[in-house]
């Protein structure tokens, strides 16, 4: 038969896990190599033994299933499942990836896993698949309550209120925060659509500021502007931002 | 409501629109009744000043007539009236005014004497005109108000709506709960014959309930346990559950179902979102006329949304409000890395 797969399961419920571990037993020529209980343990372990396929809750404590993908470089083939969650079914609706509702059979674990097996000899689509997932996910979310990065092997979790200002750093963003600074692959425009306008200011096509943390706004040189943060630091201004700044200033 | 001229605005206004009647008037004194441009000034000051003035009163007619109220003809009765009331008014002090005040010579005399029916017919004109004005704001004051308080309600009927969805049981669970049955199946039988039953005694407990019933304490607490044994299955020792409960506590009255949203929170807050054991503690005692119920569970501060009062909470703060008619009695507790919900129900004498 098929050369070996190694298979990670993460789910935060131990019988959630028992049930895939069951329904696994027949396919032989699959190693389950690691179950996680988190998506920290998840990412140590997709890290660890590079698996052909993951098996995904999505609801999970501290980081949801989403949250731990984005942190992936290269993305298994991944069979969802979750109990209940619309957000989440319309998202695996737009991208064309199969899930499992809680409780599911036997037959309909084995159809999952008849694709996940396909999938597993077709790179391109199974990324197509996971991508569009994540732009769905990433457009479809209201305001941020907190953002998760990667630094090395470590995972941090920054809670929007903690966010002091974000600066564009190539394909990245550098975020200051009260914890220290951490860099995330994002762009510059999904966090300036993603944070509540009534907290933060797109200052400049480089960054985007907290509003209470301004403390003014000085002329800098004729007709450009630098702001002052409470902390002394400053930054610069567009033209634009200007504009933005004095409607919310005032 | 206030009177729609009376203020700096559009008092201001009012006043031009009187000047420039008033200019009319001179000159139509002047030009087309041959008056002297003194006495057509005079004449023009007295009658417009205390038009300006009476028109001013025709507000509180307005108020006093409402003409959603009236029928037509009635309406037309009683501002008729007024109207000829008023001008004859008008005229006549306006006359006794120009009479008494000013040494009036022969020529200008002759002709105010003449004026009366036409100053009549201009003072009903008036009238009639300022009425309008002020039906017309009357109506669009009505009008916004109405549209706000529509707003309103709509607001309230989907708060309503959004309440009674909380009311039932997160689907998350129960799917949860069938998945954790599905597993037992195959390795426990036994045990998932158990969780089934206790499934189903929740859920008959939790349909056969409504907001507006109370039970005994007891009840309530047996409920609660079938939920955390349940959670028990699904999330293993990470539930540690201690509880602390006075023996006479348990036949109080209490609102039914009103632990069950305290723990969902402290298992959402406190379990769902921990990677390490939890514990959630749970007391109930007498003090005086309060039984207390104190629930509390240990959460993450620095990532939690557990944040203050939820929809759930606040459910609960509002029905005892209307239940009991005494506001304050939860309270929210946050110390460190404990959230705690205190209840105090007052013991109704049966």
């Amino acid at each position: 038969m098929a050369k070996t797969l190694n298979v990670v399961i993460i789910d935060d419920e131990a019988p959630a896990r028992e049930v895939i571990k069951n329904y696994l037993k027949k396919y032989d020529y699959l190693r389950i190599k690691a179950e996680c209980e988190n998506g920290f343990e998840g990412i140590k372990a997709i890290q660890e033994f590079k698996p052909d396929i993951i098996f995904l809750d999505i609801q999970m404590p501290k980081i949801t299933g989403f949250e731990m993908l984005e942190l992936l470089q290269k993305k298994p083939v991944i069979v969802f499942s979750t109990a209940y969650d619309q957000y989440a079914m319309k998202a695996f609706e737009v991208s064309a990836a199969d899930y499992l509702l809680k409780p599911y059979s036997r037959e309909r674990f084995d159809e999952a896993m008849n694709r996940a097996l396909t999938l597993t000899n077709d790179k391109p689509a199974n990324d197509k698949i996971v991508n569009g997932i994540l732009k769905h996910q990433d457009e479809n979310v209201d305001y941020l309550e907190r953002i998760v990065v990667k630094t090395g092997s470590k995972i941090s979790i920054i809670p929007v209120r903690k966010l002091f200002w974000l600066e564009a750093q190539d394909d990245y963003v550098m975020l200051h925060s009260k914890d220290g600074n951490f860099l995330k692959q994002k762009t510059m425009k999904y966090f300036e659509s993603h944070l509540d306008p009534k907290e933060f200011v797109r200052a400049h096509r480089s960054y985007i500021v907290r509003i209470s943390i301004i403390k003014q706004i000085e002329l800098f040189g004729k007709e450009s502007y630098r702001l002052i943060l409470s902390n002394g630091q400053n930054l610069p201004v567009s033209r634009t931002g200007h504009v933005k700044l004095k409607a919310i200033l005032s | 409501m206030k009177h729609p001229i009376l203020r700096r605005r559009n008092l201001t206004f009012y006043i031009s629109a009187w000047i420039v009647i008033s200019l009319i008037h001179v000159l139509f004194l002047r030009f087309s009744q041959n008056i002297e441009v003194l006495w057509a000034f005079i004449d023009s000051l007295v009658f417009n000043l205390l038009y300006a003035a009476f028109a001013l009163s025709f507000w509180y007619m307005c108020k006093s007539i409402s003409i959603e109220n009236l029928k037509i003809l009635k309406l037309i009765e009683n501002h008729g009236a007024a109207a000829a009331f008023s001008s004859l008014i008008w005229f006549g002090l306006s006359y006794a005014l120009l009479m008494n005040i000013f040494p009036v010579e022969e020529n200008y005399r002759l002709f105010l004497r003449g004026s009366l029916v036409w100053r009549i017919f201009i003072g009903v004109l008036f009238y009639f005109l300022s009425v309008a004005f002020y039906y017309v704001y009357i109506y669009s004051v009505n009008f916004k108000k109405q549209l706000l308080k529509e707003a309103e309600l709509k607001t309230l009927v989907k708060e309503a709506e959004l309440k009674s969805l909380k009311f039932q049981i997160n689907p998350h669970f129960i799917f949860n709960s069938l998945n954790s049955i599905n597993s037992l199946t195959m390795s426990d039988p036994q045990k998932a014959g158990e969780m089934t039953i206790k499934l189903s005694d929740y859920l008959r407990f939790t349909l056969s309930k409504n907001e507006k019933h109370k039970t005994k304490l007891k009840e309530e607490i047996d409920s609660i346990k079938l939920y955390l044994d349940i959670e028990k299955v699904r999330f293993g020792d990470k539930i540690e559950y201690v509880e602390e409960i006075q023996d006479k506590c348990l036949d109080a009255q209490v609102p039914s179902m009103i632990l069950q949203p305290l723990f969902e929170n402290a298992i959402k807050h406190g379990v769902y979102e921990s990677l390490e054991t939890v514990g959630i503690k749970f007391s109930c005692s007498l003090n005086g006329d309060y039984l207390k119920v104190v629930v509390e569970n240990e959460y993450d501060p620095e990532t939690s949304t557990q944040k203050g009062e939820g929809i759930g909470l606040k459910n609960i703060r509002e029905r005892l409000e209307k239940t009991y008619s005494k506001g304050n009695l939860l309270k929210i507790e946050k110390e460190s890395n404990v959230f705690r919900v205190k209840l105090f129900i007052p013991i109704v004498e049966k």
